[in-house]
C-alpha cells in the first residue's frame, strides 16, 4: 500500500506516495528523476548512493523512501550554485579527481559533510571521511588533493 | 537488488511498538538502522511480513548520564554516540570501537542496539561493553528485564531476545577510578571491515600505580559469540601491570579462543592474533587508566 510522504530535496519540497519497499536512492532516481545519485552496490559498501539526509552524509540505498518523510535530502544536483559550480566540484575538475564520474557525487556529498564540520581536515581526516566512498577508478590521490586544494583556498579568504 | 513487500510500521512510542509486535509475532523484523536488516532483505535471507521501525521513537535515541554512569538509548547511531564527550573521555574502548565499524556513512544511520542484537560474532561494539561490564535493558508489551550484555548471545545471529521483546538501552556503571579500557581490531584493511579477530580489554588499578584489581579481556571473532578469557583475567589479577604481564595474559587468551577457519583467515593465524591483540589492547586500556588519572587532577 502506498503512503503519502513529504519531504525536501535540494530546497524544494515534494509530495510523494510511496511503497514500503522503496528505497530512497529509488525515489530519487526512478519518481523524481535526480540521476546523479547513483545506484551502485545496493548493500552500503560503494558509496555510490551517498545523499546528505538531514545533515548527514549517509547510503541511500539502505534507507527507506518512507523512513525519509519529513526528511531535508541535500543530492549532488543541489550542491551546484546559482553562478556555476560549487568550489569542491570545481577543484575535483581542476585537479583530475574526476575519472569515470560514477563516485564522484558521493565523494562530494562525503567531502562537502566533512568540509561543513571541519573547515580544514588534515590528509588523514579526509581520507576517513571518504572512507565509505570507493573509487574503481583509484584516483583516491587526485580526490583528496582536490578537497584539499578546497579546504586551503578557504584559509586564503 | 529488490526489497521484497512487506507491511511499514513506525510507532512513535515503546509501548506502541510493543504492541504491534506482540500483535503481529513471529512475522515482524525490527528496523533501526537497516544497515543489516535491509541488506538481509535485499539479499533474501530474510522477508517479514511486517517491518517496524524504531526511528521515529525519540526516547529510544537518548544518551542520559547520572553521575559518571551512561545510559545509551539503542537507537542512537554509532555516529553520535562518538559524539557523547562522555564516551571519549571515559569509555576510549567503546569510542574506538565505534570508529571503527563500517564507514562514515554506515555510522551515520547503524545503531548501538542493532550491532548488538544481530548478535554477529565479530561485531565491533559488544566486546568493549562487555568489557566495560555493560547492561542491557529489555523490554516487551508486558514487563521489562535488565541482563549483562555477556549473558545475551547464544550464538551467530542468536540471542535470548523473545519474539516482542525490543532491547531499548544499554547501561555503563561509572568507569571506576585507576580505571581505562582499549579495543584492538585487525582487518583487512580499515574501512567497510569485519574483523579477522578483535579484543577489548579493561583494567582496575588499586591505587594510582597500584596492582590490578580488576580485569576483563574480550574477543571477538574467535568463538560463536563475543567470549571473555577467564585464564587472562586471573593472570592478570593481583599483578602489577607490565609489557611482560600483558604478553602472558595475551598467550592465555589465546589458548582461551575457540576460532575457526573461515575467508577471513585460519584458526591458527587468529589463535595467533589473540595474542598480539590481547596484549595492545592491555596496553592501551594501561594507558588510558593512567590518562583518565593525569585528566582528573589537571
Amino acid at each position: 500500500m502506498k503512503t503519502l510522504i513529504n519531504l525536501k530535496v535540494n530546497s524544494r519540497d515534494y509530495e510523494i506516495a510511496v511503497e514500503p519497499n522503496t528505497t530512497l536512492v529509488d525515489l530519487l532516481r526512478y519518481d523524481l528523476g535526480l540521476t546523479g545519485t547513483k545506484k551502485g552496490c545496493g548493500t552500503g559498501e560503494c558509496g555510490s548512493c551517498t545523499v546528505v539526509l538531514n545533515g548527514k552524509p549517509v547510503n541511500s540505498c539502505l534507507i527507506l523512501a518512507i523512513q525519509a518523510k519529513d526528511a531535508e535530502i541535500l543530492t549532488i544536483e543541489g550542491v551546484k550554485l546559482p553562478q556555476g559550480l560549487d568550489p569542491l566540484q570545481q577543484a575535483f575538475v581542476d585537479k583530475g579527481a574526476i575519472q569515470c564520474g560514477f563516485c564522484t557525487p558521493g565523494m562530494i556529498l562525503s567531502a562537502s559533510s566533512l568540509l561543513k564540520k571541519s573547515p580544514k581536515p588534515t590528509e588523514q581526516e579526509i581520507r576517513e571521511a571518504l572512507s565509505g566512498n570507493l573509487c574503481r577508478c583509484t584516483g583516491y590521490q587526485k580526490i583528496v588533493e582536490a578537497v584539499q586544494a578546497v579546504a586551503k583556498d578557504d584559509e586564503r579568504e | 537488488m529488490l526489497l521484497p513487500k512487506f507491511e511499514y510500521h513506525e510507532p512513535k512510542t515503546l509501548s506502541e511498538a510493543g504492541r504491534i509486535l506482540s500483535e503481529m509475532g513471529g512475522d515482524a523484523s525490527i528496523l533501526a538502522g537497516g544497515t543489516d536488516l535491509l541488506v538481509n532483505m535485499k539479499r533474501g535471507k530474510a522477508s517479514p511480513g511486517h517491518v517496524v521501525s524504531l526511528s521515529r521513537i525519540e526516547e529510544l535515541k537518548k544518551v542520559g548520564r547520572d553521575q559518571g554512569a551512561l545510559t545509551i538509548g539503542a537507537c542512537l547511531t554509532v555516529a553520535d554516540l562518538r559524539e557523547v564527550g562522555h564516551v571519549g573521555a571515559d569509555f576510549k574502548g567503546l569510542y574506538e570501537a565505534a570508529g571503527s565499524l563500517g564507514s562514515p556513512l554506515i555510522r551515520n544511520l547503524a545503531t548501538v542496539g542493532g550491532n548488538i542484537v544481530t548478535a554477529r560474532p565479530a561485531a565491533d561494539l559488544p566486546p568493549p561493553l562487555i568489557a566495560y561490564g555493560a547492561t542491557i535493558q529489555l523490554v516487551k508489551e508486558d514487563g521489562e528485564r535488565t541482563l549483562p550484555l555477556e549473558e545475551f548471545f547464544k550464538g551467530p545471529g542468536q540471542t535470548i531476545i523473545e519474539p516482542g521483546e525490543i532491547l531499548c538501552s544499554i547501561l555503563l556503571k561509572e568507569a571506576p577510578l585507576y580505571s581505562g579500557g582499549g579495543y584492538e581490531k585487525l582487518g583487512m584493511r580499515k574501512a567497510l571491515e569485519i574483523s579477522v579477530v578483535n579484543v577489548a580489554a579493561f583494567l582496575a588499578l588499586d591505587g594510582p600505580s597500584g596492582a590490578i584489581k580488576e580485569a576483563r579481556v574480550v574477543l571477538g571473532a574467535v568463538a560463536p559469540t563475543p567470549m571473555r578469557s577467564p585464564s587472562a583475567e586471573s593472570a592478570l589479577i593481583g599483578r602489577e601491570p607490565d609489557e611482560r604481564l600483558f604478553q602472558e595474559a595475551g598467550e592465555k587468551a589465546a589458548g582461551d579462543a575457540r576460532p575457526i577457519d573461515d575467508f577471513r583467515g585460519s584458526a591458527e593465524y587468529r589463535s595467533e592474533m589473540v595474542k598480539v591483540l590481547t596484549k595492545k589492547a592491555l596496553g592501551r586500556a594501561y594507558e588510558e587508566a593512567k590518562a583518565r588519572e593525569w585528566r582528573r587532577w589537571k
